[in-house]
């Protein structure tokens, strides 16, 4: 429970979010100079603080240090005090609990911080025990060189007092290394401490640097966070400390609380520019729906081709000429590295349409394997009566040729050199030669279909649209789905590759055999959105960005979810849900 | 007598809680010992009331602490230093002082001996648990021709007809009282020792009884403390201490890291840095003022393990400290500095228990 603390933004379990002091602080923040320490219970007896609105108070506390025996830390647990204002309470990872306060401070951080694996556990399991809309306070531990990966592990208020003893330590930190002050001919820095000449720069000088390093360091990442892409930052700037890099890595794969943290869609570009982006959620999840979930509708040949550098990939050139020499005689599915294999309906999807890759024509063995291993499972799920790989040697060519040997359908190689020279696309038009072509209404059918696969669940396309007589109206990329009444139920969102419902289309889905995502809300009929203390139940399995259905004793609706399921279950404060569409009971 | 309150039953639990672990970490280690050696045997001086004297410090193995077999401090690892089975007989006993006796003769010229003479047992001289009245009273004989002798005790056990057989040998006498601290909440949740500032008063005023006296042990930064916390508790203990009658020494020292301890724990996963020496000079200058002496020991100085500082300025400090216990002057102090200092002062502003060690 807390009135202090209102998360705004989310980047997977980076958040972006005020503390509501009278004097509001963005977080991810420092918060030195609004934290108040009303004292430790191993020195003394504190008396209960008052509180008040300008401070964020630290209630009576016995910290415990990292290493602690969890036996000593329960015979020795406090009560935290309810005060009306602003709190945080000092817990361990270990024994945690909520006690109320707007604020949680990890008083064993010093004993994970710099290593990867506890680190990770630790954050995971805080995270577990205390409420998802209160924020957590590391004290001590924040460097500019760090700071963005305890954000991005979920970390919300930091303070500068490791800064500022480095400084004293003589140690000059950056956001890509600490070096000892003395060897530094040159201040690699503009900062306003950094003004002073080098011969007269002191230790003194040098910890306000350090703190002032830090405090733009934040600055980045909370632009970083406000845009959703602090993940392509992490793959770079945690390459600067080993332990870093191998903390996102560990919450890589720790799947399951990045995934639940992680929205379905952004409007923003993913960079795919390491080795690590294979392993982000966002890809992996592509690549398990587009094999678990969507279902191939088409009788004719697939088709293979490379991905294009424009996306979506329909709008390149080299498409452009496939899809001339195809002449819709075939389904046409992109084979990418990072995100797999794209089926043609799927192409606007996130990430599909937003990530941007470096390229090189060099392949990696994990970007082949893993590619391989989508195409494989792909192919096992989908029958297919040929497959013609167009595609170029390299990668491409060895990926095909590795699946081939694993699957039972044929493949035909149809590329010379490459697939744009004349020869190929001549190559692909006659292997095509006697195919029948499929018609626009079953392309755009199929494409619905695909993405209600995609976004409810297997099946979804089939339990949502068979039953009904669908009309298509509107051009691609903007597709309108209406029943045989006259009645409109979704509309195809081209910037995400999603399908939004309407009122009506919400009522076939809850009637539907489709899994389908709740809310279940109090006694009021939302306009807007739908306020996390409004909520009475929501599934876990909802995901910010999923279409969601809202429904209590006075209203239905339909709308976008802002926040993922355990979420609006637990929070009290900021938006739920924000509604499309209402209709009062 | 007291009262049961909650604070009380949350005491008892709290402190059920260290002594489970503090077995359970004691249990660990498996090494047993002579009970004709002594623990350590050294020669050192030391200021007493009676000027700088030269000594003979023995640690006695006496079958160890019976409050760390049921869990002990948080930081005393001592108890390893003990004897399988528990008690050592008096034979025994005497044969250690025996080795000291030699020791001490090896040390020095023909014909001199140490004017005072300091024996501590990891656990209480005075329990006769640990050491019999007839081997109380045949050590008294052995040392009766010296000035002063140190006998290490918890207060309970500090009984006047004991410290007879002492003072009736002509001997100053001073019972040596690991108070750890005057603040009682500290030494019962922190340092995990059950007494309170009151027994040590009792304790006190019976040693004066018979004209002996008492040197008040206390020890800075238990576990759980910040560095600040812990700087003033040590000065608002010294303060106290010198107070109470008959505590005519106060020797005030820094944890050190030992093996098979809580502390111990706490160091290895990164939750406690002993104090710097720092905070040791400034304890002791900052008290300089008081009606007692004040002397401090920094075990294992400069070390990871020990009261440090940056590296640089350690043995530097370390003098100083080792000056003012012999001199009693706090100008000592102002003639030692090092960049470190600064970093000191802002561990001293922000380090709190919740952000602690800001430094290693």
């Amino acid at each position: 429970m807390t009135d202090y603390f209102e998360v705004h933004g989310r980047d997977g379990a980076a958040r972006l979010a005020e503390l509501r002091l009278t004097d509001p602080v963005t977080t991810p923040a420092l918060v030195d100079s609004v934290v108040e320490d009303a004292g430790s219970l191993w020195a003394a007896e504190q008396e209960v603080p008052e509180g008040s609105d300008d401070v964020l108070t630290v209630l009576p506390h016995r910290s415990f240090p990292a290493g602690t025996d969890e036996r000593v830390q329960e015979s020795f647990s406090v009560d935290s005090p309810e005060l009306d204002a602003p709190t945080a309470s000092v817990v361990t990872s270990e024994t945690a609990a909520e006690t109320g306060a707007d604020a949680y401070i990890l008083s064993n951080a010093q004993g994970f911080v710099g290593h990867a694996a506890a680190f990770r556990e630790a954050i995971i399991e805080a995270k577990d025990r205390l409420p998802a809309d209160t924020a957590l306070y590391l004290s001590g531990v924040a460097t500019p060189r760090n700071v963005s990966t305890l954000v991005y592990a979920g970390v919300d208020l930091f303070d500068a007092k490791l800064a500022r003893v480095r400084g004293r330590e003589g140690m000059y930190l950056t956001t890509e290394s600490e070096y000892f002050l003395e060897d530094l001919e040159e201040l690699p820095c503009t900062c306003a401490a950094c003004q002073t000449p080098r011969s007269e720069f002191t230790r003194a000088d040098c910890a306000e640097h350090n703190v002032n390093a830090l405090r733009a360091e934040l600055a980045t990442v909370r632009r970083r966070v406000r845009d959703g892409r602090l993940r392509d930052y992490i793959e770079g700037q945690a390459r600067h400390d080993q332990w870093l890099t191998a903390a996102f890595r560990e919450f890589d794969q720790q799947y399951g609380y990045l995934e639940e943290r992680t929205p379905l869609v952004r409007n923003s570009e993913l960079a795919a520019a390491s080795s690590d982006t294979i392993r982000r959620v966002e890809i992996q999840r592509f690549a398990d729906r587009v094999t678990s979930r969507y279902r191939n509708r088409f009788d004719n040949p697939l088709v293979l081709v490379p991905c294009s550098a424009t996306k979506p990939y329909s709008e390149s050139q080299s498409h452009g000429q496939f899809h001339d020499a195809v002449q819709f005689r075939a389904h046409l599915a992109s084979m990418t590295s990072p995100i797999g294999v794209v089926p043609s309906e799927l192409e606007l999807t996130y990430p599909a349409q937003h990530y941007d890759s470096v390229v090189t024509g060099r392949w990696s063995e994990d970007e082949k394997g893993f590619v391989a291993s989508v195409l494989q499972r792909y192919l096992e799920r989908n029958d297919y009566p040929r497959v013609v790989a167009h595609v170029p040697e390299h990668g491409y060519r060895d990926i095909c040729e590795r699946v081939e040997k694993e699957v039972d359908v044929p493949f035909e190689y149809t590329v010379e050199d490459h697939p744009t020279t004349t020869d190929s696309i001549a190559n692909l038009m006659s292997t095509l030669q006697g195919e029948l072509k499929y018609s626009k209404r079953e392309r755009q059918h199929n494409t619905i279909a695909a993405l209600a696969d995609y976004q409810f669940g297997d099946g979804a396309g089939d339990q949502l649209f068979a039953d009904v007589d669908v009309e298509m109206t509107s051009r691609y990329p903007k597709l309108q789905v209406w029943n045989g009444e006259g009645e409109q139920l979704a509309t195809m969102v081209p910037q995400y590759g999603v399908l939004s419902f309407t009122l009506e289309g919400a009522r076939v889905w809850s009637e539907s055999d489709a899994p389908t995502k709740r809310v279940e809300i109090d006694n009021f009929a939302p306009h807007g959105s739908v306020l996390a203390p409004g909520v009475v139940d929501a599934d876990d399995d909802i995901r910010t960005g999923d279409e969601v259905v809202v429904e209590g004793p006075k209203a239905f609706a339909v709308g976008r979810a802002e926040m993922f399921g355990s979420e609006m279950a637990e929070s009290t404060r900021g938006v739920a849900v924000e509604v499309r569409h209402v209709e009062e009971k | 007598m007291s009262q049961p309150s909650p604070e009380v039953y949350e005491r008892g639990k709290g402190m059920d809680a260290h002594n489970e672990v503090m077995r359970e970490i004691r249990s660990r280690k498996d090494r047993t010992y002579d009970p004709h050696e002594p623990t350590r045997v050294w020669m050192d001086e030391d200021n007493t009331p009676d000027g700088v004297k030269q000594s003979l410090t023995i640690i006695l193995n006496t079958g160890g602490c019976r409050w760390a077999r049921a869990g002990g401090c948080t930081m005393c690892g001592y108890v390893a230093e003990s004897v399988e089975g528990g008690s050592v007989a008096h034979e025994a006993l005497m044969d250690q002082i025996q080795v000291c006796l030699d020791h001490e003769a090896e040390q020095l010229d023909d014909g001199e001996t140490a004017e005072l003479i300091k024996i501590y047992t990891s656990g209480s001289f005075l329990d006769e648990r640990e050491v019999g009245a007839e081997t109380r009273a045949a050590i008294g004989e052995t040392f009766s021709d010296r000035e002063r002798i140190v006998v290490e005790s918890l207060p309970d056990f500090v009984e006047r007809e004991k410290l007879e057989d002492f003072t009736s040998q002509g001997l100053e006498t001073d019972v040596a009282i690991g108070l750890e601290t005057a603040t009682d909440r500290v030494r019962h949740d922190c340092v995990n020792k059950y007494f309170d500032f009151s027994d040590f008063e009792d304790a006190c005023a019976e040693a004066g009884a018979v004209g002996a006296g008492v040197k008040a042990y206390l020890l800075m930064k238990p576990p759980f403390l910040s560095e600040s916390e812990a700087v003033e508790d040590m000065k608002s203990s010294i303060r106290r201490c010198a107070d109470v009658d008959h505590c005519h020494t106060v020797s005030m020292n820094p944890t050190n890291v030992q093996r098979y301890t809580m502390v111990d724990e706490l160091y290895f996963n990164g939750g406690y840095r002993p104090p710097w020496l720092w905070s040791v000079a400034d304890v002791l200058e900052s008290t300089a003022d008081v009606d007692a002496i004040v002397v401090s020991d920094p075990v294992g100085h400069g070390s990871d393990r020990g009261a440090h500082n940056c590296g640089e300025c350690d043995d530097l400090v370390q003098k100083a400290i080792k000056d003012f216990d012999l001199r009693q002057d706090p100008t000592v102090f102002s003639q030692v500095s090092c960049e470190c200092e600064g970093t000191w002062d802002v561990v001293i502003e922000e380090e709190t228990s919740y952000s602690m060690p800001l430094a290693r």
